[in-house]
């Protein structure tokens, strides 16, 4: 049996807006193994993007247990969670969140540069990285210059070029057209199949979520159905 | 170390990337540090002009004047008719051990005819004794002996000033006959160009008589034997402090002014002066440099808000670095690396404006400026921890933000 890359365990998340509590994360408990490809969908406001980015640790839990590759993380400083996100989380974001002013392949080098890769290897390892996605030849271009599709990829290079073992992905294809957004599922299940990479993905798209192995469903902070694919489409 | 070559890039790579906010913050900095380095280089050289001036009347020298001084140093009872006559100068010199030598002066502006020309100059009645107490020669020519000073012989010596003035060029001023008042007069001296004070009075524009000659035959007055000035020289410049006492003593005792009561006269050495000079000139670098530093403090503030505007501007671009996986403290050294680098580059051009503008002010507008290499310094130094001191709370500020809170800012 496979040792789980998350187990998380009675999961809250409470949000306090002055007075008022906003509890987006009601007790949520989950198991994700290694490689395994999961589309986490639910309506607007069911919680999704909260627990995504607990997951990526960009937000810490108001309770519950959340154990990363066994090891329990609730309780890590702000700098061991920054080296968790660095060496074994990429993030996709549905609205790209690349610097409009550096270049594509700087762009891509930003998360070695907070790494222990050499300088001198960077910009080899970015390049290599744009190359995988068939973005070599526009690594010198602005993000404004590219394509919809062609920026998503870029941040896609970008959460990839440090070999992370998971990728947390919230509505990637949100701001793309329905050809970009085949086109990007179709990568990140290549990306699955053949390099195991673990992919975490919201979304609230039928069409997308069917790509994955696994559907998990929201409903008010808490999951209300988990169903295992098998296989893919 | 590679952290810190790694954050001085990103920081190079992000003020780049705002070129022109990053001028226009640097310029704050640049002015306050250009000022700085220019006001102290100004004070600085006025300082040593005024200086070297005073010192170039005369090493050893005393002067006496008529009237008091208060402690201020204003002087009193001035304006009526001078209470030092040639009595006393001779007695200075005959009675006070200390003293070297003495020479007297009474001035009137006249008017100086050679030739078609004229010039209007000062006129100064003195004896033979003036150009060793003053330490000022004649360039050509000789100056009168005490012979010709007895004599009232009709001669003159003249400064280059009025020699420019009344003779063409390559016309010899020695042996020609200029007219004082109707009085001819041979010149038989130049004396040695001094140039400008640093007040601005031409020390050239000048005609030297005989004081007797002066008296009778030039001022026209009815009060004989009374000296304008009396410059004395100690034996040396130690002996200073004691021929200011002997000479207030006598001048006392002659001028019958009981115990307690004021002089009518000032007795001053150069070597008061010269630190009167240097209080003064002291005082005016400071306030210079205090008025230089607080355009520098401004500068800071400049970085400050630039700072706290670009962390405020760029919280998703933090909120993204911190997903990628920055640290607080990668944060932190960033924005404080952005504004330190601010502050030095704006610091180095500073520096070199106002090196250049104190040249410039040099050259152009005469003035004598001293470049201080320790105000150079310290005003690099100085616009490095305006830097620091400026740009660490806004930096502080974008370290403690939670990641995802900084990529949802919007
Ligand atoms: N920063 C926040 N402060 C307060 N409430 C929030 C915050 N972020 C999300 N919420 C609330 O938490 C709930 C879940 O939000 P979210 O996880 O973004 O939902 P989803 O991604 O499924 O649309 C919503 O009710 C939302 O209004
Ligand atoms: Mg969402």
């Amino acid at each position: 049996m496979r040792r789980p890359l998350i187990r998380i365990e009675n999961l809250w998340r409470v949000y306090t807006n002055g007075a008022v509590e906003v509890p987006a994360l009601r007790g949520v408990s989950i198991v994700i193994e290694q490689g395994e490809f999961v589309a986490v969908m639910g309506a607007s406001g069911s919680g999704k993007s909260t627990f995504l980015n607990i997951l990526g640790f960009l937000d810490r839990p108001t309770r519950g247990r959340y154990l990363f590759r066994g090891r329990d993380v609730t309780a890590l400083s702000a700098d061991e969670r920054a080296e968790i996100r660095n060496r074994e989380i990429g993030f996709v974001f549905q609205s790209f969140n690349l610097l409009p002013r550096a270049t594509v392949v700087e762009n891509v080098e930003l998360p070695l540069f907070y790494g222990p890769l050499p300088y001198a290897e960077q910009r080899p390892r970015a390049l290599a990285a744009l190359a995988a996605l068939g973005l070599s030849d526009r690594a010198f271009s602005y993000p404004n210059q590219l394509s919809g599709g062609q920026q998503q990829r870029v941040a896609i290079a970008r959460a990839l070029v440090t070999e992370p073992s998971l990728l947390l992905a919230d509505e990637p294809t949100g701001n793309l057209d329905s050809v970009a957004g085949k086109e990007l599922m179709e990568l990140l299940v290549r990306l699955n199949v053949q390099q195991g990479l673990t992919v975490v993905l919201v979304t609230h798209e039928p069409d997308i979520a069917a790509y994955a192995q696994r559907v998990v469903h929201f409903r008010d902070g808490l999951i209300v159905s988990d169903q295992p694919r098998g296989v893919h489409p | 170390m590679k952290l810190f070559r790694m954050t001085l890039r990103a920081a190079l790579v992000a003020l780049r990337r705002n070129k022109l906010r990053s001028a226009l913050t640097m310029l704050g900095i640049i002015i306050g540090v250009a000022a700085v380095v220019a006001m102290v280089s100004i004070g600085q050289g006025a300082t040593a002009a005024v200086q070297a001036q005073i010192r170039s009347l005369g090493t050893n020298l005393l002067m006496v004047i008529p009237g008091a001084t208060t402690a201020a140093g204003a002087r009193s009872g001035w304006g009526g008719v001078s209470t030092l006559t040639v009595g006393d100068a001779r007695a200075i010199e005959r009675e006070c051990s200390a003293v070297a030598a003495v020479t007297y002066l009474r001035r009137q502006v006249v008017q100086v005819v050679h030739a078609d020309q004229n010039w209007s100059t000062v006129a100064q009645g003195t004896t033979s004794t003036f150009p060793v107490v003053r330490e000022w020669n004649v360039a050509r020519g000789r100056f009168f002996t005490a012979q010709e000073e007895e004599g009232a012989a009709r001669v003159a010596v003249i400064g280059q000033t009025v020699v420019d003035q009344l003779f063409g060029v390559g016309q010899d001023p020695i042996g020609a006959i200029i007219r004082v008042r109707n009085v001819a007069f041979e010149v038989i001296g130049v004396l040695e160009a001094k140039g400008q004070t640093t007040w601005g009075q031409d020390q050239d524009d000048v005609l030297v008589l005989p004081f007797s000659t002066a008296e009778k035959r030039v001022f026209g007055t009815q009060l004989f034997n009374v000296v304008d000035m009396i410059f004395v020289s100690a034996r040396s410049t130690a002996d200073i402090p004691e021929a200011a006492k002997q000479i207030r003593a006598l001048l006392r005792q002659r001028h019958r002014i009981p115990t307690g009561e004021d002089d009518d006269f000032t007795v001053r050495s150069l070597d008061d002066m010269a630190r009167a000079s240097e209080t003064a000139s002291r005082v005016m670098t400071n306030l210079l440099f205090a008025v230089a530093s607080i355009s520098l403090i401004v500068g800071g503030i400049g970085i400050m808000n630039i700072m706290l505007v670009s962390v405020t501007e760029r919280t998703r671009e933090i909120g993204l670095r911190m997903a990628v996986g920055a640290k607080p403290r990668h944060v932190l050294l960033q924005f404080l690396t952005e504004a330190v680098v601010l502050s030095a580059v704006g610091g180095g051009i500073g520096a070199l404006v106002g090196i250049i503008g104190s040249l410039l002010i040099a050259h152009l507008g005469g003035w004598p400026t001293l470049l201080s290499p320790v105000a150079v310094a310290g005003a690099l130094l100085f616009s490095a921890a305006v830097g620091i001191f400026f740009g660490y709370y806004p930096s502080w500020k974008a370290s403690r933000l939670e990641p995802i809170a900084a990529l949802r800012y919007e």
